[in-house]
């Protein structure tokens, strides 16, 4: 394996919503694409931090440049968190495919995104013509079904937490274990469905389901039919964006390692 | 306010951001407050509080580094085989030396969760340039029997306060199904609370005791802030008078405990009411640090220190600006 050159951190994008994005180089750009990182929002983001570096740092040991960034409004990025907006996020990821390909010079690009990451992969792709590949990592399909989901973990929290006292106004603003759900980021999310997206998101795609519970198969039926090149992989891993009871950081071997082969055979 | 994604330490593999006051709110005589990692979480904190936390400060006036230990977050792995309780000590020090390199700031007070708490109090024993520390709830050293309090105290919490209020939890104590051995273990470890001359101090008592000391001596501001949730704040409180053998805590050491808040303050309500205390306790440690002693201590800085402040003052002045719309701006 090529020893990889240190994190590079840095903030991009437009001066008044400045981006934190990192840019793993390898030591020789072996590959003709660049790989960008689109991440989950929320505690899924914290969650799934570390396992989408440790994603980063292996692909860029067989070659390839990585680039991992943060939303408006979420992580590092300039934007308070009650500014996030989908319609923002999907500009987001299309700033930063330019940002990879503005810093390596490479004409092509393979986006991997986890959860909503996935979703908002998608409908970046289907907006550009140089997204050559696209890995899907449990993605977000149905955007009302991943909202019930947030609210069942959030009524689940709130069960086992101290309750708020007499007199005491009840919160104003909806939250998922500290990241704000407006109303308006709520019928956004409500809004997503991958399943009605008309074109291919890219030529080459893989989709890994390694949730039990929200796996069935109609995007990759759907995805078919888009004539896109489609490889789907079922895996079996915890659901590593969801919190754990000691606060431990999950980071899934096997599908980290099926998404570098693979990325690797589509770019070889 | 102005942030700037960084690079520093020896191989210059550690990643933080330094969060900026805007040009009319820097102060060179403030000192500089640093994020520690809570535990294995990267420098935005749970809920994202380490980034709300450095742009309250950073409206206030402060310049705030989060950044992320070797092999937490975005930093490299170490190549060495030093101990996390070493290298993370050695990395807080790179940390501060980066901060009076390129901001001319001498002085500083450092903050943390969970690991991160314990972590800025061994860093202030080894170093004389932090002067205040804000541990958030700090783990208390386990006791003679090898009993950690903190999990005790967390499962009392949670018996007295939500599962005696719940109907489900009274359903499986009386079919038989709750777990009577934790709940047997809970009423001793309370029972054992009670009789604090009981407990025999561990080796890490005796050591956390003599830092206590160390610390208070030397003049360091300490600010202890808990969640109400199972806290061992009373621990600590026993702790800090054990070592000064006088019932009343000293009067350069702080205990807040934020009612209503669990461990990881995962509510925006509780961040609000934490990003409430952490201002109210830094305002007092500010005031604390400003009186004649830490004057002094000004006047003894280095001229090269000095000249590093004056000059990072004009090089302020001379940045763009980015518009403050974030949370407390100015």
């Amino acid at each position: 394996m090529m020893p990889v050159k240190a994190v590079l951190p840095f903030y991009f994008g437009s001066p008044d919503k400045p981006l934190f994005g990192c840019h793993h180089e390898p030591r020789a750009t072996l590959r003709t694409c660049a790989v960008v990182i689109c991440q989950p929002i929320g505690h899924e983001y914290i969650n799934c931090h570390r396992a989408l570096r440790q994603l980063a740092v292996r692909l860029c040991d067989v070659g390839f440049p990585v680039f991992r960034f943060d939303y408006y409004g979420c992580g590092d990025s300039s934007g308070d968190a009650e500014e996030g907006r989908v319609s923002q996020w999907v500009e987001d990821s299309s700033t930063a495919i330019s940002e990879a390909k503005r810093r390596t010079g490479l004409g092509q690009v393979c986006l991997v995104g986890l959860r909503l990451g996935g979703a908002l992969s998608t409908m970046t792709s289907v907006q550009r013509d140089d997204v050559e590949s696209l890995v899907l990592w449990d993605p977000v399909v149905n955007g009302k079904r991943y909202l019930e989901g947030l609210l069942r973990l959030r009524k689940e929290v709130l069960r086992l937490r101290p309750k708020p006292g007499r007199g005491r106004k009840p919160q104003s603003s909806m939250d998922v274990l500290g990241f704000p759900l407006s109303d308006f980021l709520r019928s956004e999310l409500e809004k997503i469905n991958l399943l009605a997206i008309g074109r291919k998101p890219a030529k080459n795609v893989l989709v890994i389901h390694s949730d039990q519970a929200g796996t069935n198969n109609s995007l990759e039926d759907h995805l078919v039919h888009t004539e896109a090149r489609l490889q789907y992989q079922r895996l079996d891993a915890p659901p590593i964006w969801l919190p754990t009871s000691n606060g431990s950081l999950l980071v899934p071997n096997h599908v980290l390692q099926a998404v570098v082969s693979w990325t690797c055979r589509t770019h070889s | 306010m102005r942030e700037e994604a960084v690079l520093f330490g020896e191989m210059k593999s550690l990643v933080g951001i330094v969060t900026d006051p805007s040009e009319r709110r820097v102060n060179g005589h403030r000192p500089a407050v640093i994020l520690l990692n809570p535990g294995m979480v990267h420098r935005v904190g749970p809920g994202g509080i380490y980034v709300k936390i450095a742009r309250t400060l950073a409206a206030m006036g402060f310049v705030v580094l989060r950044f992320d230990f070797s092999g937490i977050g975005d930093s490299a792995v170490r190549h060495d085989n030093l101990p996390f309780d070493k290298s993370s000590v050695l990395e807080t020090q790179a940390a501060m030396d980066f901060l009076q390199a390129t901001r001319g700031l001498g002085h500083f007070i450092l903050m943390g969760g969970c690991s991160g708490a314990r972590i800025s109090l061994q860093t202030a024993c080894y170093d004389p340039r932090v002067v205040g520390a804000l541990p958030i709830n700090l783990p208390m050293p386990e006791d003679d029997d090898g009993n950690p309090d903190q999990p005790h105290g967390r499962a009392a919490y949670y018996y007295w306060r939500i599962a005696t209020h719940n109907l489900n939890s009274w359903r499986k104590f009386v079919t038989g199904r709750a777990d009577y051995r934790q709940i047997l273990r809970t009423l001793q470890f309370q029972a054992r609370c009670r009789l604090p001359s009981q407990r025999k101090a561990s080796a890490e008592s005796l050591k956390f005791e003599a830092n206590m000391r160390l610390l208070v001596n030397r003049g360091v501001q300490l600010a202890f802030i808990y969640a109400a949730d199972g806290s061992p704040s009373e621990t600590l409180r026993e702790a800090v008078n054990g070592a000064f053998k006088q019932p009343r805590t000293p009067g350069n050491v702080r205990i807040e405990i934020i009612p209503r808040t669990d461990h990881t303050f995962s509510s925006l309500s509780d961040q609000e009411q934490l990003l409430k205390t952490i201002s109210k306790l830094i305002d007092a440690i500010t005031a604390a640090t400003s009186n004649a002693k830490s004057h002094q201590l000004s006047a003894r800085l280095p001229r090269s220190v000095r000249e590093k402040i004056q000059q990072y003052l004009e090089r302020r002045r001379s940045l763009p600006q980015l518009p403050d719309t974030r949370l407390g701006s100015n």
